[in-house]
């Protein structure tokens, strides 16, 4: 690594590692201010979450109140909370009792496993299937692909999930249908994603390859003698990554936000499942941990992104250099 | 002595003929030049031989390399030769080299036994830009280097592989004269070390460096053939007159700049453009510094100089298109509200790639409230037809584009238009064509004209006041 090589990885890590302050800072305020609009009174939500809803009296509901400081002002909850979050201390969940971080980090790491293996998953079809229709554009794998496209975008993921239960579970029984915790009931959440996004990647797969090798670049490393899978391993794939790589960013952050619905379909526990389970009984350590994970998963996610394209393509991003 | 003949070439598109030849011979130790203006089919003959050219075109024809005879129907029986027998130099250096790559492995991997013996593939691609005075980039990415050197890189690249048949692609386009001398050379020495060299341009400094046979083709035909000097000192056709004469030094207008005093130019005029003590670094690169310079109503100026200097950089500043690190930038009121216009080097790139030319004009003669019927009658002074803006920006060709750009520079009567190597990219004709209708059009409305080249000979051919910007940072004033 050469040393302006260097200066780049630095200056990326620094400028993300400020993101990463600033994002936490704004998400930790936009959770406390958005719990505070909720309608109801925290306390009788508490107190339904810790002892069910049928023993919540007017009397329980002071307990909680009394104990958890929330007659405090907001100003002073707030200001505690930002507080402690610097001392990294995420406290304890107010339903469960539990310390925030080992909750927190149990749904994070479902979370995790799911999108990493829906990401592979996803990469592997339609990462194929975009490098085999462009192979021969307009021939009758490309129109496949196509099609393929069309039909899982127009499929709402709890359609596909149930489609794919009725299919792998009830008829052929091969896996269960929901749950936590065993490698194969892991498969169908993971398909059901990854079967959404491989169309997609198919169809970005498909474009860039076809540009890349119709490009002046890659025309000359054939004249000069190189065979296909040459020019396809030295040329093609490298160019290939630097516009999917930011792509695949994107889609692995869609997928950690965004998969609440099949985290509920399928019982999978995972953040959205946490998260919609916080907001429902008001645990404002685990929503904002929760929102705060979420968040600096995204930061993370860009810093690699960043990183990889910074190793892939040498030429510089700002416009001053080219003039 | 290798010898390579074609017989009976064609190149067909539906019904037309796009190349119809009948014989070619290149013999080793002697080049073989095809020049032509773009359109002539010469591009397509050499991809023909190569076996590159679009699959939806139809070849005819057989070529012989010492003996053996190829079908060039077959576009795949000549592919084993690739980068050992045949070799191709890419147009457009800067875009054939892989932007992900450093140079060194770029150029290695065209060497014999590169899959087996990677290290000693490296080790001749250092070697042999070395030779090429490239040492020092061996590791250097592509966007590092300047056009010269990118199109020595690929020489590199392409020749490695020890072929003997060198087909190069119009070589020329946005090169200034020096790396054009270097990359001559380069092709006379293959020729002398017993290679065979066909070279495909629409150069005639570089068809008369490199001396030999000279083709000359239009419409799909050779209309002219003969020793490169016989043909381009007294020239036989037609077309081939015309062609000798585009040379900037040797054309015959009303609008050539006279060695006396410009009769336009009014020195008392307040100056449309004042420029004092400009300077600009780009990082540690300081490109110039201390210039001074005032441009008036009607004065033609030149900046002139080796590509890579900041001519364009310049010119952009004195238009305020950037911002300089030190100095002052005044404009007159009279280039106020788009009177100050500029033509870019690559026309396609400055015109809106997916709208209709007759929609992207539209929306000037409404931003700006142009009388109707300008747009017309300007394209019949320059001598466009109207069906054109029927078109996208692609299907119109480089020179016609560039006509359309002095249309729409023209259309808010601009008392300055900056030509930012407006015509480098165009083939002789084209060009003389192209500085014809700019020059005819400024000198009718006394606007003045502000011109970025390379090529000195365009220079002094246009402009009364020159400016050369060297790799010295100091610029030399030629009143």
């Amino acid at each position: 690594m050469s040393g302006t090589q260097r200066q780049l990885v630095a200056a990326v890590l620094l400028r993300r590692a400020g993101q990463a302050v600033g994002v936490a800072l704004v998400v930790s305020v936009l959770c406390f201010a958005v719990v505070r609009q909720l309608p109801g009174d925290a306390a009788y939500r508490i107190a339904a979450g810790r002892y069910g809803d049928d023993l919540v009296d007017a009397d329980s509901a002071a307990a909680v109140r009394a104990e958890l400081g929330l007659d405090r002002s907001a100003w002073q909850q707030l200001g505690d909370w930002l507080v402690d979050l610097l001392r990294l201390d995420f406290g304890r969940s107010l339903v469960t009792s539990r310390p925030v971080v080992a909750e927190v980090g149990y749904y994070l790491l479902g979370t995790l496993q799911l999108t990493a293996v829906a990401l592979g998953l996803a990469i592997v079809i339609g990462g194929l299937a975009g490098v085999l229709a462009a192979r021969c554009p307009g021939g009758w794998l490309d129109h496949m692909t196509t099609a393929w496209v069309a039909l899982v975008r127009a499929l709402p993921p709890f359609l596909l999930g149930l489609l794919l239960i009725l299919v792998l579970s009830v008829h052929l029984g091969l896996l269960p249908a929901v749950g936590h915790g065993s490698s194969s009931s892991l498969v169908l959440p993971a398909l059901t994603l990854a079967v959404g996004l491989s169309g997609l990647i198919a169809r970005v797969t498909r474009d860039t390859v076809v540009e890349i090798t119709r490009s002046e670049h890659v025309r000359f490393a054939r004249t000069k003698g190189l065979t296909e899978r040459l020019v396809l391993a030295r040329h093609a794939l490298r160019n290939a990554g630097v516009v999917l790589v930011p792509y695949l960013g994107v889609q692995a952050a869609i997928l950690i936000e965004g998969v609440v619905v099949v985290e509920s379909l399928f019982a999978w526990q995972g953040l959205g499942h946490a998260l919609v389970h916080a907001v429902f009984w008001r645990d404002v350590p685990v929503l904002q941990a929760t929102a705060l994970v979420l968040a600096l998963l995204v930061v993370a996610i860009n810093t690699v992104v960043d990183l990889a394209v910074l190793g892939l393509d040498p030429r510089p991003r700002k416009r001053e250099v080219l003039a | 002595m290798s010898l390579l003949e074609l017989r009976d070439l064609a190149v067909r598109h539906g019904d037309t003929a796009l190349v119809d030849v009948a014989d070619i011979s290149v013999k080793s130790g002697q080049a073989l030049t095809i020049v032509g203006e773009s359109g002539s089919g010469k591009s397509l003959l050499a991809h023909a031989v190569m076996g590159t050219i679009t699959t939806g075109l139809a070849v005819e024809g057989t070529m012989s390399l010492d003996g053996v005879h190829y079908d060039l129907a077959d576009r795949a029986n000549r592919k084993h030769h690739w980068g050992r027998e045949l070799a191709l130099l890419p147009q457009e250096p800067a875009l054939a080299l892989d932007p992900t790559m450093r140079v060194r492995d770029q150029v290695a991997e065209g060497a014999p036994g590169f899959r087996s013996r990677r290290k000693a593939a490296l080790r001749r691609a250092e070697d042999t830009l070395g030779r090429l005075n490239l040492g020092h980039a061996a590791r250097a990415w592509p966007h590092t280097l300047s056009g010269g050197m990118a199109q020595r890189v690929a020489y590199a690249a392409a020749t490695i592989g020890g072929a003997r048949v060198l087909i190069v692609d119009e070589p020329t386009k946005g090169l200034d004269r020096d790396s054009l001398d270097q990359l001559a050379d380069l092709l006379t020495e293959h020729v002398a070390t017993g290679g065979l060299l066909i070279t495909i341009t629409h150069d005639l400094h570089l068809a008369r460096k490199l001396g030999g046979e000279l083709l000359v083709m239009r419409d799909a035909i050779i209309v002219e053939r003969g020793p490169a000097d016989r043909v381009l000192t007294t020239p036989e056709h037609d077309y081939t007159r015309r062609l000798v004469a585009a040379e900037p030094s040797r054309w015959q207008y009303e609008w050539l700049a006279s060695p006396l005093a410009d009769a336009t130019a009014d020195p008392a005029a307040e100056p449309l453009v004042a420029a004092e003590k400009l300077a600009k670094s780009y990082g540690d690169t300081e490109l110039f510094r201390d210039i001074s310079l005032e441009i008036r109503p009607g004065e033609r100026w030149a900046l002139a100089g080796p590509s890579g200097v900041g001519k364009t950089t310049l010119g952009n500043l004195l238009l305020r298109l950037g911002a300089p690190d030190e100095g002052t930038v005044r404009h007159h009121n009279a280039v106020a509200g788009g009177r100050l216009q500029k033509l870019y080097q690559d026309p396609a790139l400055s015109f809106p790639a997916r709208v209709r030319l007759t929609d992207a004009m539209r929306d000037i003669v409404r931003r700006h409230g142009v009388p109707p019927g300008r747009v017309e009658s300007l394209m019949a002074t320059l001598g466009l037809p109207e069906s054109l803006l029927h078109r996208l920006p692609g299907q119109v060709s480089g020179g016609e584009l560039q006509r359309l750009a002095i249309v729409r520079a023209m259309l808010l009567e601009p008392a300055l238009v900056f030509a930012d190597e407006a015509t480098s990219r165009l083939d002789l004709l084209t060009q003389e064509r192209t500085m014809d209708c700019l020059m005819s059009e400024l000198t009718r409305t006394g606007c003045a004209l502000l011109l970025v080249t390379h090529d000195r000979e365009l220079a002094t051919a246009v402009a009364d006041h020159h400016l050369r910007l060297d790799q010295a940072v100091h610029p030399v004033a030629v009143p």
